[in-house]
């Protein structure tokens, strides 16, 4: 896609964000053309530069060099790097230029802390009246409950996806980074509708998202059926209410699993056919919907009994050519495997100065007028000059006093 | 007529059945887009889905159905007569944007691919979202949420710090791939909405669930080829903390920072074996924690969930319960920010719905109306939108095309 058609083309985001959503957020609108300067802090740096979190890349992640962090990379494509000292009135006054010469400000850090370092929404809006500010917090930036902290994983706990995730019998499990991104996806979305109005009509305005209620909505329609019938949705590991068989079944090999799900009685004739025993399709026990669920657990023996046996590749092919929805549970060396994601340049390759060729996730989209094009994550304070220089205009020589006295680095 | 919002004005035709082309719809309509969900003549499968009230199934009464299609007007159509189809190319010409989440095939085999709508209107966007893509080897595979959410990745994590590399990897409760994908679409419809403006073109819109769920766990994935480690349900090394269980339910702890386990040992009450200065490194506790976890363990569960959450949390500790849908339903915090909406059906009644998580200080999205019933608006949408004249709108009635 050419640049200058890029929707966010000329929009500017200051991106004081770190981990996992706010920066995705960002890296979103970045795609989309938009210029993000990551701003951080000399002493706070983004702490996924170290790290993937888990797993460790090193035996102590707090000795990964900053700019090595996996998801670091993964997650500040196409940004630009500012590092201040924000414990400086000077470092917090020159972040706040580059916020007001910004259409959108976002954050995601703790209610209130964006006011204390003089950058709230207030404050910034006397100097720019049409800014938009996106204040990611945990649980929002009002309610008794607005100070509080949180991580992808807790969120989804206090949203309400923790609790029907898991095993009935075990206990509930939370997820891992994509409460986060979802969470960056939606509030991206969020920061898009913002920009359309202020397009339209020149007025910008504040989003306060809370995270916590990010995950309560996509259990929307548990929440609402509890409402109606009082009965609170309970864990029941890959089964369905309805479907049998609807499971992840083993497979030849040591942890190797495949999903497979049958709505309805056609497709469950065509898995008697595939796994070589037509007879089920007539067995009473599995003639309709019904009755397969009913006796679910005999199903599931008799189809993993086939599967153990079998290569887990081998078979999906088998069952998606046959026309049902079978999938290999994929871990991060199937996903880059698969040659169907392959096929559609679902990863893109960068080149990182300091580690060589990074074979990274796209864009979760495909437009019909071309791809976006991807740049590596910044090294840390990559783009301090330029920010300094071409966006605030300061000199050579303020330039090097704001490094004599340490902020910028 | 709905009220003014930012998308007052955008035209868009669903052509979707369950969660994720829906849910794109609803982020769209409750913004004020004018959105006309188009039904096969028995429904949204998603009205046979449930969970209904105590009153047993009923196509109107599925909360699946009811809280994905806020703020839309419905009609219905059957594509496969000889009115459907031109009935259809209307609702291309008339749109701003086309969702649709049927298989890939689907359209096209009908006569309607990207060329011919583009052809139609111009300006279209058309936003389409199915399992695999429309490219590639297996762009014709049959994907729901179990399988997806395997495919793309997500559900190999969990149950996540599993000890039992034995049992099956499972996938998360709910309809987790079907909103992941709504809401991804309807970013990607948005983008193509402000690319317009400067193009005055429309664009078509391929979204791949499988690419969505493994965009959701990039960071996990990123550390595959780079480390040549790979990240699994089963840990690589013992959790430090995480979920743990206490007096009455679970609670997720995070305590990464040197402050924070800090100020997690003075929850504890400052017990000796944790107070000593060597843990009061990262380096130090990622390796050593399984020492004192049986400790921290027994801590926790002589605590109830609310006392210690709470304490927990104004010590900015990162922790929270595990809630149920009750106790989300039941938050204070929730309901200090207003989230959830009342919203009044003629079938159901009055129910409080999952809101939105961003309240928009100049432009609060909102339900416009609650879900329709099965054809609700067929005569305004198909007499006022589309033009037929009284006379043609009643053939199409008769013929069975709606």
């Amino acid at each position: 896609m050419q640049d200058n058609v890029l929707p966010l083309q000329g929009v500017r985001v200051a991106d004081f964000c770190w981990v996992w959503i706010g920066p995705y957020c960002c890296k979103l609108l970045a795609m989309l053309g938009a210029d993000v300067i990551k701003i951080e802090g000399h002493k706070r740096t983004d702490l996924t530069r170290h790290s993937v979190v888990w797993p460790l890349p090193h035996a102590n992640t707090t000795e990964v060099p900053p700019n090595q962090g996996m998801s670091f990379n993964a997650l500040n494509m196409n940004k630009k790097s500012l590092t201040l000292d924000l414990t400086k009135p000077e470092g917090r006054e020159l972040a706040k230029q580059v916020a007001i010469l910004s259409d959108v400000v976002v954050d995601n850090m703790r209610a209130g802390f964006m006011e204390r370092i003089g950058l709230g929404y207030e404050e910034l809006r006397k100097i720019r009246p049409d800014i938009i500010m996106v204040s990611c917090s945990s649980r929002g930036q009002k309610g008794p409950e607005s100070g509080y902290a949180g991580y992808a994983t807790i969120h989804h706990a206090v949203g309400g996806g923790s609790y029907i995730t898991g095993y009935p019998d075990d206990a509930p499990c939370h997820s891992i980074a994509d409460p986060d991104l979802m969470n960056g996806t939606t509030a991206a979305y969020a920061t898009l509708v913002a920009l359309y109005h202020r397009m339209r009509t020149g007025e910008g305005q504040f989003i306060d998202y809370s995270q916590c209620e990010g995950v309560t909505s996509y259990i929307g329609d548990l929440l609402l059926g509890y409402e109606m019938n009082s009965q609170i949705p309970e864990r029941m590991g890959n089964a369905h209410l309805q479907y049998a068989p609807h499971n992840v079944y083993r497979c030849w090999g040591v942890d190797r699993w495949l999903a497979l799900e049958v709505h309805s009685d056609e497709e469950f004739a065509t898995l008697a056919e595939v796994i070589g025993k037509p007879e089920l399709a007539k067995d009473p026990r599995f003639a309709d919907m019904a009755s397969r669920k009913e006796n679910e657990s005999e199903l599931d023996r008799i189809i993993e009994e086939w599967t153990r046996a079998r290569d887990r590749d081998w078979m999906a092919d088998e069952f998606c050519q046959a026309g049902l929805a079978a999938a290999p549970s994929r871990d991060g060396r199937d996903l880059y495997a698969d040659r169907h994601l392959q096929a559609r340049n679902a990863f893109v390759t960068v080149n990182h100065p300091e580690i060589g060729e990074l074979e990274l996730v796209g864009a979760p989209w495909k437009m019909s007028d071309g791809e976006i094009a991807l740049k590596r994550a910044p090294l840390l304070g990559e783009h301090s000059d330029y920010v300094l220089h071409e966006i605030l205009g300061l000199s050579e020589a303020d330039v090097a006093d704001l490094r004599t006295s340490e902020v910028i680095i | 007529m709905i009220a003014a919002g930012p998308l007052d004005g955008i035209k868009v035709v669903e052509f979707a059945t369950m969660v994720s082309g829906p849910y794109c719809g609803k982020m769209l309509a409750d913004m004020g887009a004018d959105v006309i969900k188009i039904e096969p003549p028995e429904g949204d499968p998603s009205r046979r889905c449930g969970p209904f009230p105590k009153t047993g199934p009923h196509p109107e009464r599925s909360a699946l159905f009811l809280y994905n299609n806020t703020s839309k007007r419905g009609v219905t159509l059957n594509m496969v007569t000889a009115g459907g189809l031109d009935a259809f190319k209307r609702f291309v010409r008339w749109a701003d944007v086309l969702i649709d989440n049927y298989p890939p095939s689907y359209l096209e085999s009908l006569g309607l691919g990207w060329d011919e709508m583009c052809k139609l209107n111009t300006e279209l966007i058309y936003t389409s979202i199915t399992p695999y893509g429309r490219t590639g080897p297996r762009a014709n595979v049959k994907g729901d949420e179990l399988t997806i959410i395997h495919a793309g990745g997500l559900g190999n994590l969990m149950p996540t710090r599993s000890v039992d590399v034995d049992r099956a990897p499972v996938k998360m409760g709910g309809h987790p791939v079907g909103y992941h994908g709504g809401i991804t679409a309807a970013f990607a419809t948005m983008s193509a909405l402000l690319g317009r403006v400067k193009t005055g073109c429309g664009r078509a819109i391929d979204i791949s669930l499988q690419e969505v769920i493994l965009a959701m766990i990039q960071p996990n994935v990123a550390g595959n080829r780079y480390h040549d480690s790979s990240w699994s349900r089963v840990p690589d090394r013992p959790p430090a903390m995480g979920r743990m269980k206490s007096k009455d339910g679970y609670i997720i702890v995070g305590a990464p920072e040197d402050h924070h386990f800090r100020a997690f040992v003075e929850l504890m009450g400052n017990p000796e074996w944790g107070t000593t200065p060597e843990w009061n490194s990262m380096a130090y506790r990622i390796n050593r924690v399984m020492d004192i976890a049986p400790m921290m363990d027994e801590w926790m569960l002589q605590q109830t969930n609310e006392d210690v959450y709470h304490a927990g949390a104004k010590k900015r500790i990162p922790m929270g319960p595990i809630n149920s849908a009750r106790d989300v339903m039941n938050s204070q915090q929730y309901a200090a920010r207003g989230y959830f909406v009342e919203v009044d059906h003629p079938e159901v009644g009055k129910y409080r719905y999952a809101g939105w998580p961003y309240q928009m200080s100049a432009t609060p999205p909102r339900v416009g109306r609650p879900a329709p019933l099965l054809g609700q608006h067929n005569q305004e949408v198909y007499r006022n939108c589309l033009g037929y004249s009284p006379e043609e709108f009643e053939h199409l009635q008769r013929t069975g095309t709606i």
